[in-house]
């Protein structure tokens, strides 16, 4: 049984059909041999027959050839002769017939020899009494013949005897034979019923076999989808591995896979953030996952049964309606959305998904809470109307334009700012609006080309100043500053920030016309004030007594300071603002060091102060005044601060990277170190009373350092407290190659200010 | 050296003469507004113009056109005397032909000296004002 079971069904079909036949097989097998066995008795019981008829016949033969021997040699008669003859011919075919009847019998062959011998024996005697009749010898012929007789009578005897030997076993075989026929033919029939009762048997036996282990087996598979259906607990798995094992085995695994994906999909609606529910015909809910609870405040027990729209805003539910309406129309599908009411009276925003299932007669409908999305779409575009409203209100000129220069949108300052409206300047190339289009062809490419290359170079990341062009014809002054980006359709943008500085640039103008008007005012009276109190100190109005000479002296010293804090303040105000006038030539070292020697040479004497000036022979790109400028404030705080007697050495060299470096070393007290990097600020002094003592504003390191920064130079000071003190800078050094030294006009205009 | 300075205000003119005058020994004449300075230029032409470039009636710029375009004073060297000395203006000035800017105040001892060596390095004779130079 157990191997059966291992076998497929295919096999156990096989073995169904061939183990009857193979017992048919040999059922036949057998019954041939035994019909063969009785075909082999018969033909011996007919031989038998055969050789004792024949035995028979040729035992009558010779007692006839005997009979017809007396008559002829009584008779004479050619009847008796004749006949003789034909009996003498016939006895060697009859032997020679029986002969061939008994075949390979040794037994019979041994009878037949000696059969022959008698017979032989027999003829040759009748033939020597026939012979002797014949000769008319009848003496001969009767003692032959009594003689013959004997002999013949003895022969036939023999031959009786042996026909009787020869016939004998025949007449057994012949008297058993019946009997033995009757045996085998009862043996084959029974032979035959057993065979094919046995067989049906088998056959029988098989196929309910077979018939019963495949249904019960199917049976179980069968029972197992319908417990499958019923949701009830799986029979255990067939044993095997034919078909309906394999079946079984892939129906488990189909049932596992289902309760999986079941399982599952339990899981998720269960615990699904969205409301997942089926509303019936009614608009009544038939189901809803415990979702509703954390969503509307409603426990899906107290939903089942009730219309759905009670859950919907009054106001939403015509629309609720009409979209529900129509899912079982023409689609099947439907996404609206409306406000869900909780049961706390508080409202929620809801993206209905909507399914509707003609089968089911349901609508199977995902609820998810979008409150928050609308939260954050309001949010964005309350976010969006404040940013359109800042654009739409900022006083900067806002243009998105293409690579090419094209304008793709502006904002309403554009428009103020270029008297024109927006679809005015839509489409239109950038340049239009500049100042430039004056001169060039808006419509030239390559003017084009080169206008976008110049914007690009002035106001990419940068603020650029241009001049602008609106639209009736009057150009104003802009900044303008481009940001690149990429717009979501993936092209790069620029977005070009126009700020209209025609109010600033009239600011900045009158804040010129101030401050040289002030520097005008101030000086104009200081001017005469300055000239009046030298002509009286030098006695050019006649000698003064030297009290009055003394005070003259003092107002003259005084009006000179004020002169000077005059020039520093205005110096100061102009390198703040970007606005110091420079003018950078190629002009030597030693010439810088010459003028400035000039402009100290008498303030160093009257301090009895060495000037040792050591210039080397480069030139520099500078602003010659404004270097002198610096050197000589240098200069003269070195003088100021040194002992009588000692020297100040101004030198100058070149340092690696293309600069010069000039230093103004003294040997006066020194600067503390935590002084050092306040130095250069602007109202600085080491000792408070220094302004008294010493004079100066406290502007000129200042100054210094913004006049040496903007010619991109730095300047700096390295000191020791009690040994002096070193002050340099480094200027740029000229490079172009060494020509004559332009000529500096006003070689002494502002030798005046230098305190 | 005869110098004219044309100047709209009278301290100003005063203390620059008694400068040029006093300490540099040079002649000086007095012109209170542009159009004064253009007549008494042309009557008597100095060897050069101390010229105010901020005066309210006709300023620096239009006087010193005007004397351009007259054939007695267009060849006369005029120096501007400024509070603003600024560089652009400066280089109009020299286009109309000024030959350099003095800006105020100035050095009353060195007013003469620094005139003179304007004219000397454009190239002006003024041989009687630099035997005068102290």
């Amino acid at each position: 049984m157990r191997l059966n079971l291992q076998l497929k069904i295919s096999h156990k079909g096989f073995i169904l059909v061939l183990v009857p036949l193979v017992f048919e097989l040999v059922f036949l097998i057998v019954l041939s041999v035994l019909l063969q066995q009785a075909e082999v008795e018969v033909q011996r019981q007919v031989r038998s027959k055969a050789i004792i008829s024949q035995a028979n016949a040729l035992s009558k033969l010779f007692y006839d050839a005997g009979v017809a021997m007396g008559g002829y040699s009584i008779t004479k008669s050619p009847l008796f002769s004749d006949r003789y003859d034909k009996i003498v011919r016939q006895i060697p075919l009859d032997l020679q017939e029986l002969k061939g009847l008994v075949g390979d019998n040794d037994k019979q062959q041994l009878i037949l020899g000696r059969l022959q011998t008698i017979t032989s024996d027999g003829l040759k005697i009748l033939g020597e009494a026939k012979a002797a009749i014949d000769d008319n010898r009848v003496d001969v012929a009767q003692f032959r013949a009594r003689h013959m007789y004997k002999q013949i009578r003895q022969l036939a005897d023999q031959l009786q005897d042996e026909l009787k030997g020869l016939t004998e076993d025949e007449r057994k075989i012949e008297s058993e034979s019946p009997e033995q026929q009757n045996r085998s033919r009862a043996a084959v029939k029974m032979f035959l019923v057993f065979g094919v009762v046995l067989n049906i048997g088998i056959a029988f036996l098989l196929l309910y076999y077979f018939l019963r282990s495949i249904s019960t087996r199917l049976s179980t598979v069968t029972d197992n989808s319908f417990r499958l259906a019923r949701g009830q607990k799986l029979r255990p798995p067939l044993s095997g591995n034919d078909e309906i094992a394999q079946l079984d085995d892939a129906f488990r695994s189909m049932a596992e896979a289902l309760a999986e994906a079941s399982r599952k999909e339990r899981a998720v609606i269960e615990n699904a953030a969205d409301v997942i529910c089926s509303i019936d015909m009614d608009g009544k809910f038939v189901a809803v996952n415990p979702a509703s609870y954390e969503s509307w405040g409603f426990y899906p027990d107290e939903l089942m049964g009730r219309r759905f729209i009670e859950v919907i805003m009054p106001e939403d539910v015509p629309d609720t309606i009409r979209a529900v309406r129509s899912v079982r129309g023409a689609t099947s599908k439907v996404n609206f959305e409306n406000r869900v009411k909780k049961r706390d009276g508080s409202m929620v925003n809801v993206l209905w998904s909507a399914d509707w299932s003609e089968k089911d007669r349901a609508l199977f409908c995902v609820a998810h809470d979008i409150t928050q999305r609308k939260l954050v779409e309001e949010a964005i575009k309350a976010n969006e109307a404040r940013i359109r409203n800042i654009i739409n209100n900022m006083m900067v000129g806002l243009i998105i334009i293409t690579r090419d220069g094209l304008i793709e949108s502006i904002n309403p300052r554009t428009e103020s700012m270029f008297s024109t409206r927006s679809h005015e300047m839509l489409g239109r190339h950038v340049m239009s609006l500049f100042a430039d289009a004056r001169h060039f062809s808006v419509s030239d490419p390559n003017d084009r080309q080169s206008f976008m290359e110049t914007l690009f170079t002035k106001a990419l990341n940068r603020i650029g100043e241009f001049d602008c062009l609106s639209a009736n014809g009057e150009d104003f002054p802009v900044e303008i500053s481009l940001t690149e980006f990429v717009s979501p359709d993936g092209a790069v943008r620029f977005m070009a920030s126009v700020l209209d500085v025609s109010e600033r640039k009239e600011v900045e103008r009158m804040k010129k016309e101030f401050v040289s008007t002030v520097s005008h005012e101030l000086r104009t009276p200081l001017t005469s004030i300055r000239g009046s109190l030298t002509l009286l100190a030098v006695g050019a109005m006649g000698a003064l007594p030297d009290q009055a000479k003394k005070v003259v002296n003092i107002a003259e010293r005084n009006t000179i300071r004020l002169i000077g804090l005059i020039n520093d303040i205005l110096d100061v105000e102009k390198l703040e603002a970007g606005k110091l006038d420079m003018e950078l030539v190629d002009v030597a070292v030693a010439s810088i060091f010459e003028r400035s020697e000039q402009a100290v040479n008498t303030f160093a004497a009257n301090n009895g102060v060495l000037l040792d000036m050591k210039p080397s022979g480069e030139m520099v790109h500078a602003d010659g005044d404004r270097l002198v400028q610096v050197l000589v404030n240098l200069i003269s705080n070195a003088v100021k601060f040194s002992p009588k007697g000692a020297a100040v050495t101004v030198s100058s060299a070149e340092i690696p990277g293309g600069f010069i470096e000039v230093h103004v070393t003294d040997r006066g007290r020194g600067i503390p170190e935590s002084f050092k990097n306040r130095l250069f600020q602007r109202f600085q002094q080491v000792e408070a009373s220094d302004a008294k003592k010493k004079g100066g504003t406290g502007l000129g390191l200042a100054i210094c350092k913004g006049i040496v920064e903007q010619h991109g130079g730095t300047i700096g000071v390295e000191s020791e407290e009690g040994k002096g003190s070193t002050f340099w800078f480094r200027i740029p050094k000229a490079q172009n190659l060494p020509k004559q030294p332009v000529q500096v006009l006003e070689p002494a205009m502002q030798s005046n200010q230098a305190f | 050296m005869k110098v004219l300075i044309i100047d709209d205000e009278e301290d100003f003119r005063t203390v620059a003469s008694s400068c040029l005058g006093l300490l540099g020994g040079d002649t000086v004449a007095e012109a209170c507004s542009g159009k004064e300075g253009i007549e008494m230029a042309r009557s008597d032409v100095p060897d050069v113009i101390l010229l105010d470039l901020c005066m309210d009636d006709m300023d620096g710029t239009k006087t010193l056109a005007s004397l351009r375009e007259n054939p007695e004073t267009a060849e006369v060297p005029v120096i501007f005397c400024t509070t603003k000395g600024m560089f652009p203006e400066f280089e109009e000035m020299k286009k109309l032909g000024a030959l350099a800017v003095i800006t105020k105040p100035f050095d009353p001892l060195k007013l003469s000296a620094q005139i003179k060596d304007i004219l000397k390095t454009a190239g002006f004779a003024c041989d009687q004002a630099l035997s005068v130079d102290s």
